[in-house]
């Protein structure tokens, strides 16, 4: 009974030391919890920092754009005040078709970067990965606020690649092309973040 | 001969002659004002005199004066000036052997446009201005004519101001990787046109932020409250975050301390008390890693709070800190970069409040049980002790 009651204060005691770290460190102010379009935008983010990762790793310094790639999403026509006006469930249906069309050119780039054994492959694979994980979690919101999904468009892409240069010239130009759509991405979740609260 | 000019033949002649040498000689004058010729610089040039086919000797002379540059002449008149540099500039006249003025010309020298040099500067999204000045001077007026295009997208003017040193494009289709601007330099000797390819994602730099206040917090002296306003460049829209940095270090030290902060003030903790200190914030871009940062904001000097204290923020003319004489300060510049830290003081207040309520709680349980641990030892002693009497009752009562 005594070694009980011992081993019982014991453990009262330590269990009362173990909790007093927890309650120190605990925030006090209880945490906000994160919105599909701070996924979103956090996402994005992720990705723009891997492609200027990839950029800044295999730099090609290069103000000639060799134009290898015709079906790219079309940024000219996107100006700093439309992300003023975006709507959602357009801006959405459009983020998602962009990004799917992305992707496939990712994918294109990383089936002619393994044939030529370049160096970007592990962090190609990376990126991709992450893209999908983005696209899944923009069509899980889109399915949310009813957003109807485009239909993709086909991308045109370069017949093959005989050099190395080659590679390094479209995986330049893809990432560069990349980078601004993230950077346009980005912007548009966080401007589009009250607009899903009023949907909502 | 009064008969004789009354006659009608001489009137007439006289008329004709009248007639016909008074416009010659407005000729004369109307080219002295409007014949400005051009030339290049360390070339020949040839200056004529009018445009008839003069067989007379004529006269030339350089703002009045009868001595002339380096120069041959032809037997028609005409004057060639050779290899000629900047003090062959000047108002040429020719003129017959009796001294009448027959032609004028202004000559003036230079080059003709060369490549430019040019410059952009992007303090937004939406706006872009290029500079330009010439590699070789011209010396001559020049025309420009500026036009901007995104990768694959049409050509669309760039505003030349009226000074011709610059140009601006409003809402430029910014998320493109690069953009050229084309700038056509058009002087009386010829026209160049300069290309230049720009990466606007890359050249982004807000202006500085504006409107900042550093200020002491009474009571501690060991803090200070900075805040600023956004750059009124900058569009205030969600879509724009802007990331600051605000640098401090007591006046005379060499050690910068940084905070970054997204939020337009900030509270530095750990001033040094009694001590003047230097405060700078510049801004970047939040999104475009590959963006610049602005330039720092003047120095802001602010001593923190004291008993007496009675500092005002003043601006700091950057020299007067090497005058100032402070021990630690023959090292190069360094820095201490701290963690973002924006102020959330009615927060963290309340926290406080929450986390001391918790700990009493904790600490009161602890005590409570150890309380009741204690007393349940106690007990359990005079529990033992109870038996152990009882048993030595018992034992003394039972007969041997």
């Amino acid at each position: 009974m005594k070694l009980l009651l011992d081993s019982s204060s014991s453990l009262l005691f330590s269990l009362l030391l173990a909790q007093l770290p927890v309650f120190t460190s605990a925030s006090p102010v209880p945490q906000r919890r994160p919105t599909d379009m701070d996924k979103l935008s956090n996402q994005t983010k992720n990705l723009m920092k891997l492609t200027q990762e990839l950029l800044k790793e295999h730099a090609f310094d290069s103000d000639v754009e060799p134009h290898r790639f015709r079906s790219l999403p079309e940024m000219s026509n996107r100006s700093a005040n439309d992300l003023n006006n975006l709507e959602l469930k357009p801006t959405l249906s459009q983020l998602h078709a962009d990004l799917k069309l992305y992707e496939h050119h990712f994918e294109w780039l990383n089936r002619v970067s393994k044939k030529h054994h370049h160096p970007a492959v592990p962090k190609l694979v990376e990126m991709i990965r992450e893209m999908k994980s983005l696209i899944n979690l923009l069509h899980r919101h889109m399915l949310r606020v009813e957003a109807p999904r485009l239909t993709p468009a086909t991308p045109s892409l370069p017949p093959h690649l005989p050099y190395q240069f080659d590679v390094l010239q479209s995986s330049h130009e893809l990432l560069q092309h990349f980078k601004l759509f993230c950077d346009w991405a980005y912007r548009a979740f966080i401007s589009l973040k009250p607009k899903v609260s009023a949907v909502q | 001969m009064p008969g004789l000019l009354s006659s009608p033949v001489c009137l007439t002649v006289i008329c004709f002659l009248s007639w016909s040498l008074h416009p010659s000689c407005a000729q004369i004058w109307t080219d002295e004002v409007s014949d400005v010729q051009y030339g290049r610089l360390g070339s020949n040039v040839t200056l004529a005199c009018g445009n008839s086919q003069i067989r007379i000797p004529v006269v030339w002379r350089l703002n009045q004066s009868s001595v002339l540059p380096w120069h041959n002449m032809t037997s028609d008149g005409r004057l060639i000036l050779l290899n000629v540099s900047q003090s062959a500039q000047g108002n040429y006249n020719c003129y017959d052997n009796r001294g009448l003025l027959l032609h004028s010309i202004n000559l003036r020298l230079g080059h003709p446009p060369g490549l430019l040099s040019i410059s952009c500067q992007v303090p937004n999204h939406t706006h872009v201005r290029c500079s330009w000045a010439d590699f070789v001077k011209t010396f001559l007026p020049g025309q420009y004519n500026a036009t901007f295009r995104g990768s694959g997208t049409e050509w669309r003017p760039c505003i030349v101001d009226v000074t011709g040193r610059h140009c601006d494009v409003d809402h430029p289709p910014f998320w493109q990787p690069i953009h050229t601007l084309r700038v056509t330099e058009t002087n009386a000797l010829g026209s160049r046109t300069t290309y230049v390819n720009i990466k606007l994602y890359d050249l982004l730099k807000p202006d500085p932020p504006e409107s900042v206040l550093v200020k002491e917090r009474e009571g501690y002296p060991t803090r200070l409250i900075v805040s600023w306003n956004f750059p009124s460049s900058w569009p205030l829209r969600d879509a724009f975050p802007l990331v600051f940095q605000i640098r401090y270090r007591p006046h005379g030290s060499i050690y910068w301390s940084e905070i970054y902060s997204e939020e337009s003030h900030v509270e530095i903790f750990d001033a040094l008390a009694g001590h003047l200190h230097q405060v700078q914030i510049r801004a970047r871009d939040e999104v475009n890693a590959d963006s610049q940062w602005s330039e720092w904001t003047p120095l802001l000097l602010v001593r923190p709070w004291e008993v007496h204290s009675t500092t005002n923020p003043v601006e700091e003319p950057d020299d007067l800190f090497t005058d100032y004489n402070f021990p630690f300060n023959t090292k190069p510049e360094t820095s201490t970069p701290k963690s973002h830290n924006p102020i959330h003081d009615d927060e963290g207040n309340l926290g406080l409040v929450i986390l001391l309520v918790l700990f009493s709680v904790v600490i009161l349980t602890t005590v409570l049980s150890l309380i009741f641990v204690v007393w349940m030892r106690q007990r359990r002693r005079d529990h033992a002790t109870k038996q152990e009497l009882t048993s030595m009752v018992k034992m003394k009562s039972i007969p041997i």
